[in-house]
Order: structure tokens, then C-alpha cells, then sequence
């Protein structure tokens, strides 16, 4: 890189992950494609939009090696306009439709610059990342939503046929899911010809709302973007903060909040492995899983206080001690749920109509999850090594010892049982930990003003890599936060396993990437 | 006959096993539903301790506690309809006034019953 663009680049090495280069916008092209011609397998992670002022910032976080590497580049707020990088990295597709519809940003050369998180009668010239765009100037236009509406055309609803293909819009009430997403499938008879996908019906504007609060106020605040993943964006948030800060948290901290994460994990999980049973119709399955779920969710309260927000991670360390009290109740808990998972796991390997549903469904080739970016256990069960815990241990990971579970098949049932697999795993980690447990304190005092900086941050969530990006300007509220959920990254995967594919495969296929909507619009 | 054994589910037993067992769910609201200590319910508010200075108030995550005058001092009332059970207010409090109940069934048709008020010291007086 130096040797080709010496004078060009900046490089700064440990800094925003692993290095961060700094370049001219009109570089942004080259330094892609050196980085992906150094290492075939360089996914992104997130595109990070920056309001500096006069000057947009955009930020490419780049995966090599399961660390990141930040190209950063300005453009001119006047004319913001930027040479798109989706032909070198298919992956990077939603995240430049993102960052154009939150920050006016033109992706020059991009295959489909459509809106994506924000409604088709958003204002033209509202970008509301921007720190110049007033909540007024919002609430006005909503108020004027009828004469904004009339500018497009009408969203078609209808079933329409183009030639023999046939149009099918699921969503956004979605039949199957319980959240709002759109997915507009064109089918030549039973085969899935192309899908268009369209998120944002619960776009709520997290990240704008984060930097109106104090930090301490926004760790329940993120903890609040995903139900089911609630302590994967509090420890990744707070890892942040801490991060600016130079904060090391004591190692009893680090170890409680191991085993929090991992009971998020292992009920997010079984949550989903019930819910593929429902969407391949075994409901027996789907009762059975959740019955299960349910001493999980007990821990979780035990624990924290709360089923299902923990509200456990603070920054500084947890919120509540783990008392030796609890340690036995967790063992006997999640020794009841290991002979559970043999079952499920002769299930699993047995039963014939499970396997007739996602067996060769949606296979998804390494290649593709490669170029697509996915994460978590989608690119594992597509034989991708690739785990935050392993590549970037944070919190006690480092020390604790666990396998990454890979499958190669790539397939709907690979998805679902590397989910299965990692159960098991999950437990051993919980087991190792309380076995492991360090005396000392939970938690430091820190200050409520965090120091003047920016720091990048990954969490493995259950759905896959969660990232975090937040900038801080010295005071007591964070200047930016940008989150990038595991399903923001996912959707790409389905949108390929589903073309080719028979359209009754279709739940099963979308269900095995455990879809989280309103994660992915925030 | 081995080949038929494997194609029959092990789902099929386990279903018939529990016809004989006690059912998974609570009878739930007849039989009272038991919640861990610690667990994060209503607030409980003591006037004797609070030392009026709005901390709880202003960082609240959700801004659900309003600083209401009684008796000429600045006390909080929490509005439990905006309130998340975060208890970061427990935490921010310097004198411990606030603490976590295990009452739960906060369901109301009526949203003035959703307020935890602080009441005149005199009652709590009298009370204790």
C-alpha cells in the first residue's frame, strides 16, 4: 500500500481498529482494491457517515484477517459526492444506500441508489444525520406528508405480472414475522426469479437520538435498538465508550458480562431454532424449543433483574455482582438444557421431514458469503472462519477456550445447526466461567464526561458481528454512534439463496438467517 | 425392521411422554407467579431519605421522573407509563431512596393509577 500510493495515503497504524488510512475522496476506489488484491477474503463491516462540519466524513471499515482496517475519506458537504465501491465488494451495497439516505451522500456508479432505511416521501434535501437538520424542519414535513406523497408514485401494491413472471410483495405486514419488512418476489411459476428487498418501516432514529443524550443514558437507550440481542449493544457500546476512555475494566467484570452475553446467546438461539420449526410448519418443534428457552430466560432474571432487557452492562464494568448463591442454580440449569440439546441434536440428525425442508435450501457458497460480506453464523455454516470471540477477543473470551463451529454446505439446515452446535459451545463457556470467576470489584467509578475521541468496536451478537463506531467531542454527549447490526449484513445472503430457489422454500430459506428488522432498521 | 425403526421420529416419544407429565406452563394468574429477588418492579420511594437533588430526574434514560413540590421541597414522582425498569435512578440516587419491589402487575386501564408518588413525610411518619 505505501510502496504504490506512498505519497497519497496516510496510514495511522492502531488507530479505529487495526490501522486506519487516510486518503483523497477520489482514492477510495484504489485503496479497495489493493486491500482486496493483498487478501481475497477482505469483507466491510460498516460505512460510516461523519458530519465535520464543513466536510462529510465517510468512514469504510474493512474486515482483513477478522480485524478492521478504516479507510477514511471527506467529501465537501456542497457537493457530496463519492465513487461507489459495490462492483469491487457486492457486500458493500446496503451499507452505501444507507449512508446516501442518512447523510445526502451521491454513491456515484452504484447498480440501485434507491432509498432504503427512509420512506419514499422523506424530504429530497432532509438528510437527518447531519448535524444542520432541525427537528422542526422534520415535524413540519411530516405534518405536509400528504403534499410530499403526491411527488412520488404510488407504492404498487398489488400483485402485478411482467410477461410470464409474477410479482408477489410480502410485507410489510409481514405474515410470517412479527416485524415490518418488504421483500418483493418475482416468480416464473414456483421459481423465485429476483427479489427486492425494502427495510425501514421501524427506522426510529437511534443514532440521531443518542447524540441528544448522555452516555450513561444511552447505554439503555442502544440496549433498547434489539430485544433479543439487548447485552450484545450494551457491551458493545459501553466497550466503546470504555475504549475513548482508556477505561480497563476489572477482570471479575469482564467475566460477568461473559456469561451474560452467553445466556443472550443461548436464548436468542433457541428463540430462533424454535421459530424455523414454526416456518417449516413443526410446531411440535417450535413448542418444545421455547419450553426450553424458558429456565434461560429464569437465569437471565436471576442475574439482572429483568427477563429479557438485562440492563446489566454500565460503563465501568456491570451493575450487579454475581453471588456464589446463584453459581449453583445456574449449573443445575444449564446442565438440564445439555441433555435437552442430545435430543434435539438426534431430532436434528433423524427426523425426516425437518431435514426434507432445509436440507440443500438456500445454499449459500463460501464464495458468495465472501463477496456478500454476511456474518455470524451464516458465513460459519458457509465454511467462513470468522468470529469476533476468536478473531478480536474482547471481554474474557481471550481467556476462556471454546471452539468455532463451521460447516461446510452452506445450506438452510447448516445455518440452523450451527446455531445447535453453538449452544453446546455456549454452555461450556458459561460453565468455564463461573468455574473461573475472579474476586475483586465488578465495577470502576468512571467519569460522566468522556474524553475527546473516536473509537471503533465489535461484539460476535448471536446474529453475527455487531459493530459500533462512536465518536466523542469532550463533553457528556456523544458527538456521533453508529451501529451496524449482524442482519443489516445478512439480508444480502437472502436475497442470493432465494433466487433459484422454489418460493415455499422461501420462509424456511429467510427464517435461517435469523432476520432481525428492527436491529436492522434502528 | 431396523430400517423402519430409524424413520420413526424421536419427537413421537417425546410427545407421548408428556401426556403423563405436569404441564410446562403456570396456572398463572390463579397461582401467583414468583419473581427472583432483585427483580426490577415498582419503585419504591422513601421521603425520609431523599435529599431533593433531582439527580434520579436528570438521568433518567427515559425522563419518566418529574420533580414535583411537596411541602415546599423538590421531590420526585415517577410516571411508570414512560418508565423502562432501567433503575438507573436507584443508582444515581447519593441517599439510597429509591429502591425495587417485586410487584409487577403494573397493568392499568387508567394512566393516573401509573405514578408513584411522593407522599408527605408526616404519612410515612405515622405509617412506620
Amino acid at each position: 500500500m505505501q510502496a504504490r500510493l506512498s505519497d497519497k495515503v496516510q496510514i495511522q497504524p492502531a488507530y479505529l481498529g487495526k490501522a486506519t488510512i487516510h486518503v483523497d475522496a477520489g482514492l477510495n476506489r484504489d485503496v479497495v482494491r489493493i486491500l482486496l488484491e493483498n487478501d481475497g477474503n477482505v469483507g466491510i463491516s460498516a460505512i460510516t457517515g461523519l458530519d465535520m462540519g464543513e466536510k462529510i466524513g465517510v468512514m469504510y471499515h474493512m474486515r482483513t484477517d477478522g480485524l478492521i482496517v478504516t479507510v477514511r475519506t471527506e467529501v465537501p458537504k456542497e457537493n457530496p459526492q463519492i465513487a461507489s465501491i459495490t462492483d469491487l465488494i457486492p457486500g458493500a451495497n446496503f451499507h452505501e444506500r444507507e449512508v446516501a439516505d442518512l447523510f445526502g451522500i451521491v454513491f456515484q456508479g452504484h447498480p440501485n441508489p434507491a432509498r432504503l432505511v427512509l420512506p419514499d416521501d422523506w424530504p429530497a434535501n432532509l438528510y437527518p444525520l447531519r448535524k444542520d437538520a432541525k427537528l422542526e424542519e422534520v415535524t413540519a414535513n411530516v405534518e405536509n406528508c400528504a403534499s410530499c406523497s403526491a411527488q412520488h408514485e404510488p407504492v404498487q401494491l398489488q400483485p402485478q405480472s411482467e410477461g410470464k413472471l409474477v410479482n408477489i410483495v410480502v410485507g410489510p405486514q409481514h405474515p410470517a414475522l412479527l416485524e415490518p419488512e418488504k421483500f418483493q418476489i418475482k416468480v416464473d411459476g414456483e421459481t423465485v426469479n429476483d427479489v427486492e428487498p425494502r427495510i425501514g418501516y421501524v427506522h426510529r432514529g437511534v443514532e440521531k437520538a443518542s447524540e441528544q443524550r448522555t452516555y450513561l443514558q444511552d447505554v439503555y437507550l442502544v440496549e433498547r435498538i434489539c430485544g433479543i440481542c439487548n447485552s450484545c449493544h450494551a457491551a458493545c457500546f459501553v466497550e466503546t465508550v470504555e475504549k475513548i476512555m482508556s477505561v480497563e475494566v476489572p477482570a471479575r467484570a469482564k467475566y460477568i458480562r461473559t456469561i451474560i452475553l452467553e445466556l443472550n446467546r443461548l436464548h436468542s438461539h433457541l428463540l430462533l431454532l424454535g421459530h424455523a420449526g414454526l416456518e417449516i410448519g413443526y410446531e411440535t418443534l417450535f413448542q418444545y424449543m421455547w419450553r426450553d428457552r424458558e429456565p434461560i430466560m429464569d437465569l437471565t432474571e436471576m442475574l439482572t433483574g429483568n427477563r429479557v432487557i438485562s440492563s446489566a452492562m454500565t460503563v465501568g464494568g456491570v451493575r450487579r455482582d454475581l453471588s456464589e448463591t446463584d453459581v449453583p442454580k445456574i449449573k443445575t440449569r444449564l446442565e438440564a438444557l445439555m441433555k435437552k440439546m442430545d435430543f434435539y441434536q438426534k431430532l436434528y440428525d433423524s427426523e425426516p421431514s425437518f431435514r426434507m425442508r432445509t436440507r440443500k435450501v438456500g445454499v449459500l457458497s463460501k464464495e458468495d458469503a465472501l463477496r456478500l460480506c454476511v456474518v455470524g453464523p451464516v458465513a460459519r455454516a458457509s465454511g467462513v472462519n470468522m468470529d469476533v470471540r476468536k478473531d478480536d477477543p474482547y471481554e474474557a473470551y481471550g481467556e476462556i477456550p471454546f471452539k468455532v463451529i463451521t460447516r461446510t454446505e452452506g445450506d438452510t439446515f447448516a445455518r440452523l445447526q450451527v446455531r445447535l452446535d453453538e449452544i453446546t459451545e455456549s454452555i461450556n463457556i458459561i460453565d468455564y466461567a463461573v468455574d473461573h470467576l475472579p474476586s475483586g470489584p465488578y465495577r470502576i467509578k468512571v467519569p460522566r464526561v468522556v474524553t475527546a475521541g473516536e473509537a471503533v468496536n465489535r461484539v460476535e451478537a448471536p446474529r453475527g458481528e455487531l459493530f459500533y463506531y462512536v465518536k466523542s467531542n469532550g463533553t457528556a454527549y456523544p458527538e456521533r454512534v453508529k451501529v451496524r447490526t449482524p442482519t443489516f449484513a445478512n439480508i444480502p445472503a437472502f436475497i442470493k439463496t432465494a433466487i433459484g430457489g422454489s418460493i415455499a422454500d422461501v420462509p424456511a430459506n429467510f427464517v435461517s438467517l435469523d432476520p432481525c428488522f428492527s436491529c436492522t432498521d434502528r | 425392521m431396523s430400517k423402519k425403526k430409524s424413520r420413526v421420529s424421536p419427537m413421537i416419544k417425546e410427545v407421548f411422554a408428556h401426556i403423563f407429565m405436569k404441564p410446562a406452563t403456570c396456572k398463572y394468574p390463579f397461582v401467583k407467579a414468583e419473581v427472583p429477588e432483585g427483580f426490577r418492579g415498582k419503585q419504591v420511594f422513601d421521603i425520609n431519605l431523599c435529599a431533593s437533588c433531582g439527580l434520579c430526574s436528570r438521568d433518567c434514560p427515559a425522563k419518566a421522573i418529574e420533580m414535583v413540590e411537596v411541602e415546599g421541597k423538590r421531590r420526585p414522582l415517577f410516571h411508570l407509563d414512560q418508565c423502562i425498569f432501567c433503575y438507573q435512578c436507584a443508582e444515581s440516587c447519593p441517599r439510597n431512596a429509591i429502591k425495587s419491589s417485586m410487584f409487577f402487575e403494573l397493568a392499568s386501564t387508567d394512566k393516573s393509577n401509573l405514578v408513584v408518588k411522593p407522599e408527605p413525610s408526616h404519612q410515612e411518619k405515622s405509617g412506620a
